[in-house]
């Protein structure tokens, strides 16, 4: 990873960074396969790993993320918990590189995808987050697209077309668990469902260009009760194929799905388990305030 | 950081009240359990016969409050420890309740001035007491989760097993062939058995205390496979 610049590298200098590391080394870039430019190629079939050590992140001046490390592992769901402000969501965003879309924001500290730094000058920054996708707080579907064209809007930029592009349609609303309730409506469009339908849709859109790693940023918050239920299956369902890393203000769905809780407190890592222990025997004592809302 | 859910810790707090208040409720009864097997007091044994039902209702009334927390609080932590520990002590309480009605439903039926051994009758009324005795340092290794106050009940609770055994060699002794003599000394033996088992409940209570403190729960001592003496 870049050490802080004064200069905000937004998207912008990524690709410009990127350009001239091009430029300075046109026969490392130029039809040399055996430079990944897709993170996580060659993985191991299992499943895939994030690898964070000494993550510093920081918007401007203010220092929001402080030292931490974290090994999410492959096919376990992992919660991230924490009040409101403890950088858990900071930390989500900058495994896909996402925090440096922010004006002036920027981070220090490695995040490999595998064996890969995801902040590696060679790294495209696109097929980053093709590799770790995300699904957001609130349903965000294309508001002038169709159910299918909604899941296919990722498949035109990786160039699937035609009969593939329908399969690959249908699985992933399979997959999302949403198949059978739109395959009549594939072409009507995709903000006509329901905010539910519409989460898993756009849970559809993120597998269906095949990520490694699915991080969800408080995907349920805008959904009601069975809404949210479906998505919960839905994430045990996934984390077969995936590593699924949540963001989650609600402690008892980080109990319900996850294999392991990460709890942030002040911008640190302050304990990481298996879920079972950090709600029922936590290490740490601003854990246990925490959980059992002593603060928050 | 001001703190929060100061309602739920204040009902966690007062289940807690409640289910220890009924460790007092059962030192009270067995007190009068042991006060009317000394005078073979049938009146009284009456009445802790009656009272059983004021235990019973303090039994569903803590175990509503847990089901309602549980429902509505979902607590974790040292609290889901706590309250997960409260079901067992007040099961255990409930059926230290039912000992003590075992005892007083035992008095009667020796008759009003039965051919007592003084001796016997002496040695379970000091295993009553040893059981009063655990009863009230449980509860006070609950209040002060004082692990070490806890696991002396073992210690308490080796001297009831030893008595109760001295009591039944006792019975054996003194039996006889008087049909009137056999009777007490057989009632005398089933109500040493209801206090040893009084005393295993306390020691239970003890062993919530060390799993609220520690997260980890084992048995203090395992009757099925006892160390070798």
């Amino acid at each position: 990873m870049t050490p802080p610049d004064e200069t905000s590298p937004n998207r912008t200098e990524v690709v410009e960074q990127q350009d001239a590391a091009s430029a300075a080394a046109p026969q490392a870039t130029v039809g040399a396969p055996e430079v990944p430019t897709r993170p996580g190629e060659g993985a191991r079939a299992g499943g895939h790993t994030i690898s964070v050590d000494d993550l510093d992140a920081y918007y401007g001046e203010t220092h929001a993320i402080r030292g931490v490390s974290i090994d999410y592992a492959a096919n376990d769901v992992t919660a991230m918990i924490g009040p409101s402000g403890c950088g858990k969501s900071t930390v989500l965003r900058c495994l896909n590189r996402m925090h440096e879309e922010i004006t002036g924001a920027y981070a220090t500290g490695t995040v490999k995808l595998d064996d890969t730094d995801i902040y590696g000058s060679s790294i495209d920054v696109v097929a980053v987050r093709r590799s770790i996708g995300m699904v957001f707080q609130k349903p965000n579907p294309f508001p002038t697209m169709s159910v299918a064209d909604n899941v296919s809007a990722g498949l035109r930029l990786a160039g699937v077309k035609g009969k593939h592009k329908d399969e690959v349609v249908e699985k992933s609303l399979r997959d999302a668990g949403l198949w059978e309730e739109v395959k009549e409506r594939l072409s009507e469009p995709g903000v006509g469902l329901s905010g539910g339908q519409q989460q898993r849709l756009c849970i559809a859109r993120t597998i269906a260009i095949q990520p490694d790693i699915i991080l969800m940023d408080e995907p349920c918050s805008a959904l009601d009760p069975i809404a949210t239920l479906k998505i919960e299956e839905l994430i045990h369902e996934l984390k077969r194929q995936y590593t699924i890393i949540i963001v989650t203000h609600n402690m008892q769905q980080a109990a319900r799905v996850a294999d392991r809780t990460a709890f942030f407190w002040l911008g640190e890592l302050i304990e990481l388990g298996p879920t079972e222990k950090i709600f029922t025997k936590p290490d740490n004592q601003r854990t246990e305030d925490y959980v059992s809302g002593k603060f928050g | 950081m001001p703190g929060t859910r100061h309602a739920f810790h204040e009902e966690l707090e007062n289940l807690e009240k409640q289910a220890l208040g009924a460790l007092d409720m059962i030192v009270a009864t067995l007190e009068r359990a042991l006060e009317a097997l000394k005078h073979q007091d049938v009146e009284l044994a009456q009445i802790v016969i009656s009272d059983d039902d004021r235990i019973d209702g303090r039994y569903l009334e803590v175990h509503q409050g847990i089901l309602t927390l549980l429902a509505t609080q979902a607590p974790v932590a040292t609290d889901l420890r706590t309250v997960a520990a409260l079901l067992h002590v007040i099961k255990h309480v409930e059926r230290m309740g039912d000992q003590c009605v075992n005892i007083a439903k035992l008095i009667p039926i020796t008759g009003h001035e039965p051919p007592v051994d003084e001796e016997m009758l002496a040695t379970v009324v000091r295993m009553g007491d040893l059981a009063i005795s655990e009863v009230r340092q449980a509860k006070q290794a609950f209040e002060l989760r004082d692990v070490g106050l806890a696991q002396d009940l073992v210690r308490q609770d080796e001297e009831i097993n030893k008595l109760n055994r001295e009591v039944f060699r006792m019975g054996v002794r003194a039996g006889g062939s008087d049909e009137d003599r056999l009777e007490w000394v057989l009632t005398i033996v089933m109500v040493a058995r209801a206090l040893e088992r009084v005393g295993d409940n306390a020691v239970d209570i003890g062993e919530q205390v060390a799993f609220v403190v520690t997260g980890l729960f084992r048995e203090f001592s395992d009757a099925s496979h006892p160390l070798p003496s």
